[in-house]
């Protein structure tokens, strides 16, 4: 697939804003080493905003005909991407009303507040289901037809917001050392959950070019593809990585994704460092905008078997 | 019924019926026009050749029509610049018209011959030949010397009719079809409609090429051969039959020249010739009265095997034992093809078995009364269902002659010539073998040539030569290095004009013809000639004119350039006189008439030739006044005879219009066949539709109408002696004229053949073959035609880059990697090209597709544009002259018999480009923008009207 | 009513006349434009409804080449409309045709990740997504001649290789074909049920040729001529 900006931005930043909402809302349900104050909470519920609105706004900027993008939501029954909109549309009254009762109350643990606050962790929560589904329940891509997917995009969902929210709060000078700890937990989680991830798609799996043409006996080799140059369909779909490349390219990932963060919030559990907070938050974002663009461009559609894949 | 909808607003469109030319085919085709725009271009449902479908170039015309190459002004060289810098100035019509008529008329008025008129692929070849005769001069011809030739004259001088455009399977009727060497650019929906109901009747189709690719795709078998051999493969057959004695007797007795008694005394003058009665007549060995006796005489019972001795003490053979003793020989063994055509013995020998399965064991009758020529009534037609075609890949082979023969003498054996099921003539096919019309042999100032430029040579004395056997032609057309190039050398004309050999000439005019490009052999050489200067400063060719309707590299070339229309701009006859659209049981011919108004400066060629006429006081288009006599085009079409009753359209003539095929203009003429679809269709009787050779109805109505100037039956020569006579001539055995030069008298020596014969192409006898292993070949993409439609913005995006295509085992072992890039090397020239290794392609061979690399600028094309950046030309590579031999005049690379272009006989070796090494080479300069033309869009949209949108 | 195309790859030769047909008469047709990106360019492109590749099958020298067109199947389980967020994608109840309406496509390219077959192409100037319409505005317009009320790719197709009518008409020559000459679906496993089907190649008898070899005359002097008038 090709690894649009714009695609890769919307679950990266989204995920890591609606990740973010959903801890806010539980350490303060909670009252996880106190809960976060006022300030923190209201940092890091804007954080979580601008991280959803920019997710938002990129998606936005993918579509090639944005006039339409208010359409989006009318298909809600139907479509995970339709419901994606829905709930991250819904998301903002939310998480909004949630600032707007910090502001006039500073009191982000009492309960009205904490129903809002709950209610947008949910609807996060619900939101990152959906964009794991809108790739999950796609049979022409087989490395995205999986249960996986969701199930991962949790996991970094999570582990982004939670290192994003431990910077928060020690660089607003709060203890963090539980924060870092889920933190940490959850990296673990998304290094074990990507790994069976990409054992899982290593295994050959689905239609191939015989079954793609109905040639089943015979070795089947593309001759001519009907068109010299690029079409939607290669600029799109035709998308691939050198097996080298891609193992470069996920040591890359789980450096960045994994290692350092784990590194540097292990510093923050015993030092409290805000830069090594820091570097963490930085860090596992950067892994997860690493993961992500090797989810697209390592996902093979069926299509590619009509331009002369033997298996996708 | 589906919901209510609405529909694009038909109320502002207008459907016009005219004929396609986007390639040789001229399919029927229903135009939709909207506002002077093209909606939609479909076949004619009630079309004679495409029966409604249409093939992607036909439905892209509206592509074509639009194409930013379109030549908008007439075009002068800007004085002072050089020929071939592409720096134009606009001038008017008069001025461009003037400016020719000037030179012309003094050219007509010393030496018609210094003008030479060549022209491409246009199909008006009874127009400009015409033309070309009211000038005087001897020198035009078509493209077909590049192009057909080999096939043409093969069948016209053997059945009457031909392969190409001449005849056609029996499509509805045929069980077992062989496609021979066929490219897909001609005849290529009638092609197709025909091989799908050949396989939905659950027919046989074997295709012969060496790539897998267009109609081979569908064959039920692929027989991958060298090129060049296919006539080895058609004689090994015809080993085969004879050797199991499977040939059709009756056929061969009644039909042919088979049991002709032929001289037989080596060494002496008359050898091999057919021996004759006193009134000519040829004489056969009469089994029953056992007598010599005339074999055109009904009812004689003719010997088909048999040695005798006449009367006056000469040693008589039947055509069919010499042919017999022949090809029984152990060289045209399966085992000994093999060899030659890499076609494995078993193969050829089952093949030679199928066939005769299913011509005489699965035999057909049609039962329809008629009539043979001598009288004779018959209640039935007997057919016998196998049919062939072949083209381009026998043809372009200096061996294509008598290749093209070979696989006719099969059909001859199985006696499927003109039967049902079998390979049918199209009107006005068959003709006498050969058809009667000499070539004109002199010219002289200020006066029409006595007959057409060209013709059809039966002897020495027929060749245009002067007293001293040199070529009167400037390409050397009916000399003794090419006695029968019945459709001229149109690859010969630069080269020997810019050697002065035979002569120099003054203008030089082609029309649609890209010589500077991919129509020409040794292009870079062929573009240095065209800018090639004598001492004194003056051109060698030193007026140049081309007349195009696009912005083609030849062009570029030119020193004054006449843009002519689009195919949906202008008024055209595909006239009976010319190649017509007959199909077996219909004869026709059809029209174009402008479905668009030209938004350019253009005028239509035809027109301006017949203009050209009237100012050139031509006596067939001039009155007794001196005034023109034709209006132009349209009314020339209308009014011109070439004998009573006989003019370029054939259907509704006289006053009323109630005359068809023969009859006087009718000044409505154009109306009836617009109201009619653009075509005329006079349907067969029944009993006139087969055996047209010796169908007295048919044989009848052919003279009446003019086809024919007698209606004596038409006699298969198997045996020519039209060639034995230019052998007799080549080994001094002829009474009348005869070669001096050696190497003259070698090649009709050797390749003369009376029987059809294999011998190697000319040029491959020269190569080491070590060094150069590969023979290379093009094929022609079904979606485009030549290079015509590289500028066509939907066509290129299916193929805007050809590749060279290598068998990929072969490829492996030599270390060439799939879209590698690799160096392609012949005696002549080299070029680097990306290859592409694939499974259809046989193990000796390469090809590419035909035409597809373009000079960088040319045709209204970025000058990045793939073409000219990845795509890539074989003419580099291929001299149009034979490598030189000590002690031999520099000979032409073509056919000896006929002087077809040998574009196939080309032997190459590849090697793997170096590190680094990408990109086609030779590349070529930039061809400059022509004034006025706009730059090429970076996006289209092409569309007539604002979109009906359907919601949901 | 399930409409559809029956693609008959015994016949068809490759020749890409119904994909230039279709272009033809879709670039005015109801999702007119189809944009064409660098038509005189170093790499040109476009918005085409239906695309043919051709394949190679075996090796040589008992290889095949199999020539396959492609546009859009209008499945009957058609993911693409599921997965549309806006409605612009629809399939059409009376008929089984899949559309989009482009004055509501928002050009998400979801649709077509949906796709196995490649169907849908966006059209970048109009940032809508186009596809094969299976020609509605010509098998439903009153106004075009009965027997031209077909798909553009169906009547131009000179090999005859394309087939167009009910699946649900079990007598429909598209249900003949595809129950007398086992008509296939592409990728049956991916459980779309295109309503398009494939024919494969025929497979040819040998033609009988024993009994056809024998001896004729040793030497050509020996052979006996029969009687035949002439």
């Amino acid at each position: 697939m090709h690894p649009a900006l714009a695609v890769i931005f919307l679950t990266l930043f989204s995920g890591g804003g609606f990740g973010l909402m959903a801890l806010v809302a539980t350490v303060n349900d909670l009252q996880i080493d106190g809960g976060l104050n006022p300030l923190q909470t209201t940092v890091a519920v804007l954080l979580s905003l601008v991280f959803v609105t920019i997710g938002m706004l990129s998606s936005t900027a993918h579509l090639a005909n944005p006039r339409n993008a208010w359409r989006a939501f009318t298909r809600w029954r139907t479509s995970w991407l339709a419901r994606e909109g829905v709930f991250a549309v819904l998301f903002y009254p939310f998480a909004a009303a949630y600032l707007v009762w910090i502001y006039f109350t500073g009191a982000p643990s009492a309960p009205a507040g904490l129903v809002m606050a709950s209610l947008a962790g949910v609807i996060g929560l619900i939101t990152i289901f959906c964009q794991g589904m809108i790739y999950a329940t796609l049979r022409t891509i087989r490395q995205w037809n999986t249960p996986l997917v969701p199930v991962n995009f949790y996991a970094m969902g999570l582990a982004s917001g939670a290192t994003v929210l431990a910077l928060v709060r020690i660089a607003l000078g709060g203890k963090a050392g539980f924060l870092a700890g889920t933190a940490m937990a959850l990296i673990v989680a998304v290094a074990v959950l990507k790994g069976i991830y990409y054992f899982w798609i290593g295994k050959p799996s689905g239609p191939t070019i015989h079954t793609a043409t109905g040639f089943n006996r015979f070795s089947v080799r593309l001759l001519d593809q009907g068109h010299t140059f690029g079409t939607f369909l290669t600029e799109e779909f035709g998308h691939r990585l050198p097996r080298e490349r891609a193992l470069g390219m996920k040591v890359v990932m789980y450096l960045l994704a994994v290692m350092i963060p784990l590194a540097a919030l292990a510093i923050v559990v015993t030092d409290a460092s805000s830069v090594a907070a820091a570097v963490a938050a930085v860090s596992v974002v950067a892994g997860i905008g690493v993961e992500r663009w090797l989810f697209f461009v390592e996902a093979q559609h069926v299509v590619n078997l009509y331009h002369g894949r033997q298996r996708c | 019924m589906a919901t209510v909808m609405e529909f694009e607003d038909h109320g502002k469109q207008e459907i016009k019926y005219s004929t396609c030319y986007m390639c040789a085919c001229r399919c029927g085709i229903k135009v939709t026009v909207e506002d002077n725009k093209v909606r939609f271009i479909q076949g004619n449902r009630n079309h004679p050749i495409n029966q409604g479908v249409l093939c992607a170039k036909g439905s892209a015309g509206i592509m074509k029509q639009y194409s930013p190459a379109k030549l908008r002004n007439p075009l002068r060289r800007k004085p002072g610049t050089e020929r071939g810098a592409g720096e134009f100035e606009e001038i008017s019509w008069d001025e461009a018209l003037d400016m020719l008529t000037e030179r012309l008329a003094r050219i007509r008025a010393t030496d018609p011959d210094k003008l030479a008129f060549f022209t491409g692929r246009d199909q008006m070849q009874a127009l400009t030949g015409l033309w070309a005769q009211q000038f005087g001069t001897l020198n035009w011809s078509a493209h077909g010397g590049f192009c057909s030739v080999n096939m043409a004259t093969a069948g016209l001088y053997m059945l009457g009719h031909a392969f190409w455009e001449f005849g056609d399977p029996d499509w509805d009727r045929t069980k077992y079809f062989m496609l021979w060497g066929v490219a897909e650019d001609h005849s290529s929906n009638p092609m197709k409609i025909g091989l799908e109901k050949l396989k939905r009747r659950g027919g046989k189709f074997v295709g012969i090429n060496p790539a897998r690719t267009g109609y081979q795709a569908i064959a039920d078998e692929w027989v991958p051969i060298r090129p060049g051999t296919d006539g080895m493969l058609a004689l090994s057959m015809v080993h085969v039959l004879l050797q199991n004695e499977l040939f059709d007797w009756e056929f061969l007795l009644r039909y042919t020249n088979a049991p002709f008694l032929v001289i037989h005394k080596p060494g002496e003058k008359g050898d091999g010739l057919v021996w004759r009665d006193p009134e000519g007549h040829p004489m056969v060995w009469d089994i029953e009265t056992e007598t010599f006796a005339n074999g055109m005489a009904p009812g004689v019972k003719a010997a088909l095997f048999g040695e005798f001795r006449t009367p006056d003490g000469q040693n008589v053979r039947t055509v069919m034992s010499i042919l017999a003793e022949r090809y029984l020989d152990g060289h045209y063994s399966p085992e000994n093809a093999s060899r030659i055509t890499g076609v494995p013995a078993e193969t050829i020998e089952r093949l030679a078995l199928e066939v005769a399965h299913v011509a005489f064991r699965e035999t057909i009758t049609v039962d329809v009364e008629w009539t043979d020529w001598a009288g004779r009534r018959h209640d039935r037609f007997i057919g016998r269902p196998v049919s062939m075609h072949a083209m381009r890949g026998i043809s372009a082979h200096s061996n294509g002659m008598q290749a093209a023969r070979a696989i006719h003498l099969l059909q001859v054996m199985l006696g499927t010539i003109d039967c049902p099921g079998g390979f049918r003539a199209k009107a006005p096919y068959p003709k006498p073998v050969p058809p009667p019309n000499k070539p004109a042999q002199h010219s002289s100032p200020n006066t029409p040539l006595k007959s057409l430029p060209l013709g059809f040579p039966t002897a020495p004395e027929d060749l245009v030569i002067d007293e001293n056997g040199q070529p009167k032609r400037i390409d050397k057309a009916y000399s003794w290095e090419a006695p029968i190039a019945n459709h001229g050398l149109m690859h010969m004309v630069i080269t020997n004009a810019v050697n002065k050999d035979p002569y120099g000439i003054d203008t030089l005019i082609f029309f649609m013809a890209n010589m500077s490009w991919n129509s020409t052999m040794n292009t870079a050489n062929v573009q240095e000639m065209l800018r090639a200067k004598d001492e004194d400063g003056e051109h060698k060719i030193p007026f140049l004119v081309v007349v195009d309707a696009f912005h083609s590299e030849m062009v570029n070339f030119a020193d004054l350039v006449l843009p002519d229309t689009t195919y949906l701009e202008r008024y055209d006859a595909i006239s009976l006189l010319d190649r017509p659209i007959s199909e077996p049981d219909a004869i026709c011919d059809s029209i174009r008439h402008p479905v668009l108004r030209p938004d350019r400066n253009v005028r239509p060629w035809q027109d301006v030739m017949v203009e050209l006429a009237g100012r050139l006081r031509f006596p067939a288009f001039v009155r007794e006044d001196g005034e023109p006599r034709f209006g132009g085009y349209k009314d020339f079409i209308t009014n011109f005879e070439r004998a009573p009753g006989i003019g370029f359209l054939a259907g509704w003539r006289g006053e009323d219009g109630a005359s068809h095929l023969r009859g006087e203009p009718n000044p409505d003429q154009w109306d009836r066949y617009i109201e009619n679809q653009g075509f005329f269709q006079y349907h067969l009787p029944e009993s006139t539709r087969y055996y047209r050779f010796a169908n007295r109805d048919y044989l009848e109505l052919a003279h009446k109408i003019g086809f024919n100037p007698t209606s004596d039956p038409i006699v298969i020569e198997l045996y020519s002696e039209t060639l034995q006579r230019f052998r007799l001539a080549g080994m001094g055995l002829y009474d009348g004229p005869q070669p001096k030069d050696p190497v003259d008298r070698e090649r009709l020596a050797t390749y003369f053949d009376p029987l059809p014969d294999y011998y190697e192409p000319l040029e491959q006898q020269r190569i080491d073959k070590k060094e150069y292993p590969f023979y290379a070949v093009n094929q022609r993409p079904m979606m485009m035609y030549h290079s015509w439609d590289s500028q066509n913005a939907w066509l290129r995006q299916i193929l805007a880059q050809n590749y060279l295509y290598m068998n990929r085992r072969r490829g492996e072992q030599m270390g060439i990697q799939d879209l590698g890039w690799a160096w392609v090397e012949s005696h002549n020239g080299k070029i680097r090209v990306q290859v592409k290794l694939i499974e259809g392609c046989q193990e000796d061979t390469v090809w590419t597709w035909n035409a597809i690399g373009k000079q960088s600028g040319a045709w209204g094309l970025k000058p990045d544009a793939a073409e000219a950046t990845r795509g890539f030309l074989m003419n580099h590579l291929i001299s149009e002259l034979l490598p030189p031999k000590q002690g031999e005049r520099r000979l032409t690379n073509s056919d000896p018999i006929t002087g077809q272009a040998a574009w196939y006989d080309l032997m190459v070796k590849i090697t793997p480009a170096g590190q680094g090494e990408e990109g086609v080479w030779p590349t070529f300069p930039t061809v400059k923008p022509l004034p006025g033309m706009e730059p090429s869009p970076d996006v289209l949209r092409y569309h007539t009207h604002k979109p009906v949108n359907l919601k949901s | 009513m399930r409409l559809g195309l029956v693609i008959d790859l015994d016949t068809c030769v490759g020749c890409h006349a119904c994909a230039v047909a279709c272009k033809e008469w879709n670039t005015s047709g109801t999702t007119a434009p189809l944009t064409d990106y660098s038509p005189y360019g170093a790499e040109p492109s476009g918005v085409w409804f239906n695309r043919i590749r051709h394949y190679e099958i075996g090796e040589y020298p008992y290889n095949k080449t199999v020539n396959f067109p492609m546009s859009c199947m209008h499945c009957e389980n058609a993911e693409c409309v599921t997965v549309c967020p806006t409605g612009a994608s629809y399939k059409r109840a009376e008929d089984g045709i899949v559309l989009v309406d482009q004055s509501k496509c928002m050009g998400c390219n979801y649709c077509s990740w949906a796709c196995p077959y490649g169907a849908r192409e966006l059209d970048r100037v109009s940032g809508t997504m186009k596809k094969c319409t299976l020609c509605i505005d010509r098998i439903y317009d009153m106004e075009i001649p009965e027997e031209e009320r077909q798909p553009a790719c169906v009547l131009t197709c000179p090999a005859h290789a394309r087939m167009f009518g009910d699946f649900d008409d079990p007598e429909s020559a598209v249900g003949r074909a595809v129950r007398e000459r086992g008509g296939y679906q592409l990728m049956p496993e991916l459980n779309y049920d295109p309503s398009n089907h494939y024919l494969p190649p025929r497979v040819h008898a040998p033609i009988p040729t024993d009994g056809l070899r024998k001896k004729a005359a040793a030497k050509v002097k020996e052979w006996v001529n029969r009687v035949v008038e002439r």
